[in-house]
Formats: structure tokens, C-alpha cells, sequence
């Protein structure tokens, strides 16, 4: 077992474990965007960084493994400074707020950013409301990569894959035409896993009155 | 790196089924765009799902400009915009009468940028097909259908005995199958203290030691050719002049890590490159040199050669590894670090061209020798720079470390020419601080560079002269960064950006606001291409603070 401290609580976890794992054994909340613990970390988000003693800067939890005797701090200034300097790029890159229910909302609501500061570019709409049941939102898609990993690790689907690059950089299913001309089996593991609804289920557009 | 992606990449492999990436590229080759024919059959070809597929087509710049008989392709890097800013893009632009991007409608013609073709030492450049024409009157030339061969200048070695520009004798690869043993060169080569030359500076010997160790029924070494850094044309000359030395240093990492093949990623930007390396390699074979049981022992070593697609950011390992197995070329975490999952999911060391090609010289010569090659300072090794078209002449140039950056920019390459003088100087690539005039006694080396926010970095120099307005720079470089993002992490995805944004109109920048995103970029971004662009952003904070319109 390796030996760590979060905050201040000793816990110890499993050869492997990242300082995520231990942030959780502690009980201690570090924020993520990418991260679903069913599949394996991507690093992509930046939102997990955490202090850890001696290192020159902030690490991601997500992908950094304990070593014995780490001291991690999970509200390091640094840290916590960038976290929310991501978000906040995050929202701004929205062409509207995301949902309160979505997990981005709420990390940013705990992480108390608010309206982002940045003006300039957001995704263009395109809603994609031709699945009977996925509702694919591209306008909202922060390129987390979630969906695309639980077509491939979860689901073995392969339906999914990221798109385009830098800022432009999406989300698609098959050759880009739609859910329905793809290897989607219709699980819903993509909807379930996305943390702003850019794939969410066409009941709960209807719901919120965008059909 | 999708692992499941990954596994399907290498059983296909083992049946020599090409990759996506490369079926792609011969479709683009062959019709001048993408259809989705195009990208099932490379689907079926390459195993990859299709959704893979699309997202491979999407992601490089040359899967995604339609081409027309006549492709004109104008290089928008640093050094053509030290020469001319932007002007050869909109006058060629203009004269074809297409905007970047576009095909004319009777297919003649089309355009795109690039960066950068290599042609640092005679902007403006471009190429239209494979020939690369520079200097003054080439967009004129290209407009008109006139383009011809632009002349590369000879590189020279300030040396009293050339290392890295002599041609190998394959005299290191002889004396590591005999003397040295497998144990005694990747011990040279650690006790040589090879640092990387493709920007990091990461030490060679541990790579190896690590890969040599790391557990694989194959290992892999990879040699990185994507030498993307607009103002660097450094590998180019390496690949195109001396492939044999790089050869020979890949079958040397071969030979210490207990790898029987490499691949080189070089770039789609470098047209000859590939066809010199594949030349060499055929030559090297047929000497025995490579192949099974090279110099009558039982080491096998072959090499394949890969040309990449056009995106900067391939230039990172984890990248460059996706593009040679024909992924998107996006960054992946690490751990895992190459070394213990590379190519095929397997031990793969990665070096870059120049860093590999000094390795002969260790396993010939020994660490005492290879240290005496820069006496006034630790580092070890010799450094090959490179001058852009502002320097008398502009070359490339093998040199010690631990000359002053104005010995190199005055004596070696001759002070600016028409008697211009140096406003600053980038020094490294897009990634390294800017060295305004009043600091170039610095030492051009590792500890040095970095004391004054540059780096060492791909050794190129690349003069500002008097007449630039330094807020062009900072949108140059920042238009740049966003272009060539990856598109992985949050932080360069959406903050270079923003950070161009900021820089694109005339609007005055909020320099608080500007300095929390150079914070989140360094700290936060997933690698050196977000963590890196604030370096030469700070420079200009630092030294040109008037110039860039701050509020």
C-alpha cells in the first residue's frame, strides 16, 4: 500500500492508485470535468490540478499516481486559481449557460464562477434531433472526450469520435451523419456520461421545450 | 491513446495493412479532396472504425484544403512573416483570386498556408506541388504559374572536426556490435549526457535505460522528424543531406534498447525528406548496414518511413505516436510514458532527428570526446542553429554551446543584412521567450537561455529587425498557437484562443485578465504547446510592454 496525506488525513491506497483515489479514500472533493470513474483518466480537462509537496506546480489528480509519503493539498491557491480559470473558459465558450442539472453547472456553481469574463468566440449552433432517442447538441460540446470513451471503453460501439481540432474541435457519430448512420447501438452511455448535455436524451430536450 | 484503437492498429500491422492516415493521404493525392468513399475504404483498410476514420480526416491540415491541378501552398511561419508580415498571402491571394482554402471553380487552382516549408533562410516561401520557391518576386512567380527551385544554402561546422555535418561511416554501430557491447554504449550514452535537441532537453540515456528495461515482446524506436518549429530547419538538413547518421543512430537506440524496428515521422511541409530517408535506408541495406543480421552478427534493425500530415503539435511524442499509427494526432497523459507504451502498445523510445544523429559520435568516439566538443561549458555535445533570411547569412551552422547569441547572430551569421539591426531575437521555436537586443550577450545554452525566459529549444535564431511592431508578433505567434492546438486539453484548446482573440483586433488588452490566462495556459495545459506559447508572450510583457497596446 502507498502512504499519502490529503489535507492532512493519512490514508492509504492501492500500488497505482492516482491522487484522485486518494482524495476520495480522504473524502476530500476535487473538482473534474473529463473524468468518469468508468473509464480510464484522459487528463483532458486541466480542473482536477491539486498541490502536491515538492512539485514545482500543480499536478492533475486525475492522472498522477501516489507515491509514499506525498503531502497533497486539494485547495493548493495555484491549483484551485487554474481550476477555476478553466471553467471559466469552459463557459465561455458555451453559446448559453448549461443546464443547472449538468455536471459542469454544478462544478462551477461549487467552484463559484460565474459569468464568464471572456467575450469572443462560441461553438455555432447545431442541434441534431434526428435519433429517436439521442439528441446530439453540438453547440454544447466542451470536447471532454466522455462520450467518445464510453462508445469505445464501456460500450465497444466505437460509434463516436472527436472532430476537428483546436477550438473547433467536437464531437461525431460515424461519418458525421448522425447516430442513425452509425455503429450506435442506442445504449445511451454517451448521454449518460456527458457533463453538459451535448448528448442528452431526446425526452429531456422535449421537456425543457427545445423540440 | 484509445488502447482498444491502438490493438486493432496493431493487428492489422502485423498483416501490413497500411493506416488510415496514409490511405488518406493517397486519396487527397490522387482527387484533391475527401469523399466518404474515401474514408470507408480507409476504414476497411486500416480496421479502424469508421467514426476513427472521420476523425482522422478531420483533424490534419492536409485531409482538409481541396487541392486543385496547380496547389499553391504560401508558408505563413515566422520567419516569411519576419520578412514580409502577411503580405505574400494576400497578394497571392488576391492575385489568384481565392481566399486560403479555396479551389477554383474550374479546379486549376486552389491555396492553403502552410508552416512552415524549411525555406527560413530565403522568406517568403512557397510551394506549389513539391517545389519549394523563396525570395523576393515568388508570390509574382506563383500567381503567374512561374515557380522554380529556390537554392538551400550549404551548412558549415564551426568545429575544428565536424560532427553532425559529416557523413556517417557507420564506425559507431561497428564499435557498439563489437567492443562496446549492448550494456557499454547505452552506458556511453548515458554518461554522455546526450540532452534532447527537439525542445525539451530531456536526457537520451534515460529514455533508453528506461525502454531497455521496460518489459515488450517488440520494442520500438521512433525518430522525430516532425521539426514543425516555424524558423527551424535544422532536422530538414539532417534528413536531406546526412539520413545515414540519423539511420545510423536509430539502429544504435535499436541496438542498446533491444528494438529490431523504428519508424521516422517526418513532415508532409518537407517534401524531400522522405524520398533521401527512404533512399539511404534502401542504400544501408543493401551494405548490410540494416536489415537481418547487420555486420554479420544477430542484430536485425530496419526502418520505415513515415510522413506526417501537416499539425504542429505532432511534434509532441505522445502525438507524434497516434500520427505514425495513423490517429488523430492529439496529446495523451502520461505515465504511461512512451518507453513503457508506445507504438503498438509497446516500448518505444522517441528522439528527436538531431538527437539521434549525434549518437554516432558518442558510440565512436566515447564521452570524454563527445564532452571536449563544447569546452567552455558542461553541456555536452555540439548544437546545429539556424538563421533566418534577416541574418547576411543564414544558414545552418554546427557550433559549441556556449557562444553569446551576439557572437552567433554577428560573427557566425553576420549581423542582419542591408545593415538592419536586430530589434530581438525568438530563439528555439513558437515555444521560446524573444531575447530583446540588450541581452544578446547571454550564453546560448541550456541554464543561461532559461535564466533570461528562452530556451535552447530546435537552435534556431530568428531575428526581429527595427522596422517590427511587436503586438504584430504577439498576434502572429498567437494566431499560431490557436491554429495548431490540438484540441485535447481545456486550458490551450479554448485559452489560446481567447488569448489570440485578445490580440486580434485593435482593441486595447486587459493586461490583468491576459495574465491569468498565461497562468492557466503554463500551469494547467497537458503540454509544452499551451505550457510553452506564454513563454515568448512573457518575453514581450517583459521587454516590449509599450508596444503591445496593454490597458
Amino acid at each position: 500500500m502507498t502512504k499519502v496525506t490529503v489535507d492532512g488525513v493519512a490514508v492509504e491506497v492501492a500500488p497505482g492508485a492516482t491522487l484522485l483515489d486518494a482524495a476520495k479514500a480522504a473524502e476530500r472533493w476535487v473538482p473534474t470535468v473529463c473524468f468518469d470513474e468508468r473509464q480510464a483518466p484522459f487528463g483532458a480537462c486541466r480542473v482536477c490540478l491539486v498541490g502536491v509537496s515538492g512539485a514545482p506546480k500543480p499536478l492533475p489528480a486525475c492522472t498522477t499516481l501516489c507515491r509514499d509519503g506525498m503531502e497533497i493539498e486539494t485547495e493548493e491557491p495555484r491549483a484551485r486559481r487554474v481550476a477555476r480559470a478553466v471553467v471559466e473558459l469552459v463557459l465561455s465558450e458555451l453559446p448559453e449557460p448549461p443546464a443547472p442539472r449538468t455536471e459542469l453547472a454544478q462544478v462551477a456553481e461549487r467552484l463559484e464562477v460565474g459569468e464568464p469574463r471572456w467575450g469572443g468566440a462560441t461553438h455555432a449552433g447545431e442541434d441534431d434531433f434526428r435519433h429517436p432517442y439521442l439528441a446530439f447538441r453540438h453547440q454544447l460540446c466542451i470536447s471532454c472526450g466522455r462520450c467518445v470513451r464510453a462508445c469505445d471503453e464501456v460500450q465497444g460501439a466505437f460509434a463516436l469520435t472527436a472532430t476537428g481540432r483546436g477550438f473547433e474541435a467536437n464531437v461525431a457519430a460515424g461519418l458525421d451523419a448522425g447516430f442513425e448512420d452509425s455503429t450506435c447501438v442506442s445504449c445511451g452511455a454517451c448521454a449518460d456520461t456527458c457533463p453538459t448535455d451535448a448528448i442528452t436524451e431526446m425526452g429531456l430536450v422535449r421537456q425543457s421545450g427545445r423540440d | 491513446m484509445s488502447r482498444n484503437l491502438v490493438e486493432l492498429i496493431r493487428r492489422h500491422h502485423a498483416v501490413d495493412a497500411p493506416t488510415a492516415l496514409e490511405v488518406l493521404k493517397e486519396a487527397v493525392d490522387d482527387h484533391g479532396e475527401l469523399t466518404d468513399d474515401d474514408r470507408r475504404r480507409a476504414a476497411e483498410v486500416s480496421g479502424l472504425p469508421e467514426a476513427a476514420v472521420y476523425g482522422v480526416s478531420t483533424f490534419y491540415d492536409d485531409l482538409l484544403a481541396p487541392r486543385g491541378e496547380r496547389h499553391v501552398r504560401v508558408c505563413t511561419g515566422t520567419a516569411c512573416f519576419a520578412a514580409a508580415r502577411e503580405t505574400t498571402i494576400e497578394r497571392v491571394g488576391e492575385g489568384l483570386g481565392l481566399a486560403p482554402g479555396e479551389r477554383g471553380a474550374d479546379g486549376s487552382v486552389s491555396l492553403a498556408e502552410t508552416v512552415c516549408l524549411g525555406f527560413c533562410h530565403s522568406s517568403p516561401a512557397i510551394r506549389v506541388g513539391d517545389t519549394v520557391d523563396a525570395g523576393p518576386g515568388v508570390a509574382e512567380r506563383a500567381i503567374a504559374g512561374e515557380t522554380r527551385a529556390a537554392a538551400e544554402p550549404e551548412w558549415v561546422s564551426l568545429l575544428p572536426e565536424p560532427v553532425l555535418v559529416r557523413r556517417s561511416g557507420w564506425s559507431g554501430l561497428r564499435r557498439a556490435l563489437g567492443e562496446l557491447g549492448r550494456e557499454g554504449l547505452l552506458a556511453e550514452v548515458e554518461a554522455a549526457e546526450v540532452r534532447g535537441r527537439g525542445g525539451a532537453g530531456f536526457p537520451a540515456g534515460a529514455k533508453w535505460a528506461f525502454a531497455a528495461k521496460a518489459e515488450g515482446e517488440q520494442k520500438f524506436i521512433v525518430a522525430n522528424g516532425d521539426e514543425g518549429d516555424p524558423g527551424s530547419y535544422i532536422d530538414k538538413y539532417l534528413m536531406e543531406r546526412n539520413p545515414e547518421l540519423l539511420l545510423e543512430g536509430m539502429a544504435l537506440a535499436g541496438f542498446a534498447v533491444g528494438a529490431a524496428h523504428g519508424f521516422v515521422l517526418c513532415r508532409s511541409e518537407y517534401p524531400a525528406s522522405k524520398p533521401s530517408l527512404e533512399i539511404a535506408a534502401a542504400s544501408a541495406r543493401e551494405r548490410g548496414l540494416l536489415g537481418d543480421g547487420i555486420l554479420d552478427t544477430d542484430f536485425d534493425f530496419d526502418v520505415t518511413i513515415i510522413e506526417g500530415a501537416g499539425s504542429y503539435v505532432v511534434g509532441e511524442e505522445t502525438a507524434l505516436l497516434a500520427c505514425v499509427q495513423g490517429l488523430r494526432g492529439t496529446v495523451s497523459a502520461r505515465p504511461p510514458f512512451p518507453a513503457e507504451r508506445g507504438v503498438y502498445g509497446m516500448p518505444t523510445v522517441v528522439n528527436n532527428v538531431e538527437t539521434l544523429s549525434n549518437i554516432p559520435f558518442v558510440a565512436t568516439a566515447g564521452t570524454d570526446a563527445y564532452r571536449a566538443l563544447s569546452p567552455d561549458t558542461d553541456t555536452t555535445g555540439s548544437k546545429l542553429v539556424c538563421f533566418n533570411e534577416r541574418f547576411a547569412r543564414p544558414s545552418v551552422y554546427e557550433v559549441p554551446f556556449g557562444m553569446t547569441v551576439r557572437e552567433l547572430c554577428e560573427d557566425v551569421a553576420g549581423g542582419l543584412r542591408d545593415g538592419a539591426e536586430i530589434k530581438a531575437v525568438q530563439i528555439g521555436g513558437p515555444l521560446g521567450g524573444i531575447l530583446p537586443a540588450s541581452l544578446l550577450d547571454t550564453r546560448f545554452d541550456f541554464e543561461p537561455l532559461a535564466a533570461v525566459g528562452c530556451m535552447v529549444g530546435h537552435g534556431s535564431i530568428l531575428a526581429f529587425d527595427q522596422a517590427t511592431d511587436m503586438r504584430d508578433v504577439a498576434r502572429h505567434l498567437l494566431r499560431f498557437g490557436a491554429d495548431e492546438s490540438c484540441g485535447k486539453c481545456f486550458p490551450c484548446r479554448i485559452g489560446l484562443r481567447r488569448a489570440y482573440e485578445e490580440f486580434a483586433t485593435d482593441a486595447a488588452v486587459d493586461r490583468a485578465r491576459l495574465e491569468d490566462l498565461l497562468e492557466a495556459l503554463e500551469l494547467g495545459s497537458l503540454c509544452a504547446h499551451g505550457g510553452g506559447i506564454p513563454a515568448p508572450l512573457r518575453s514581450l510583457l517583459t521587454h516590449f510592454p509599450e508596444e503591445l497596446g496593454l490597458a
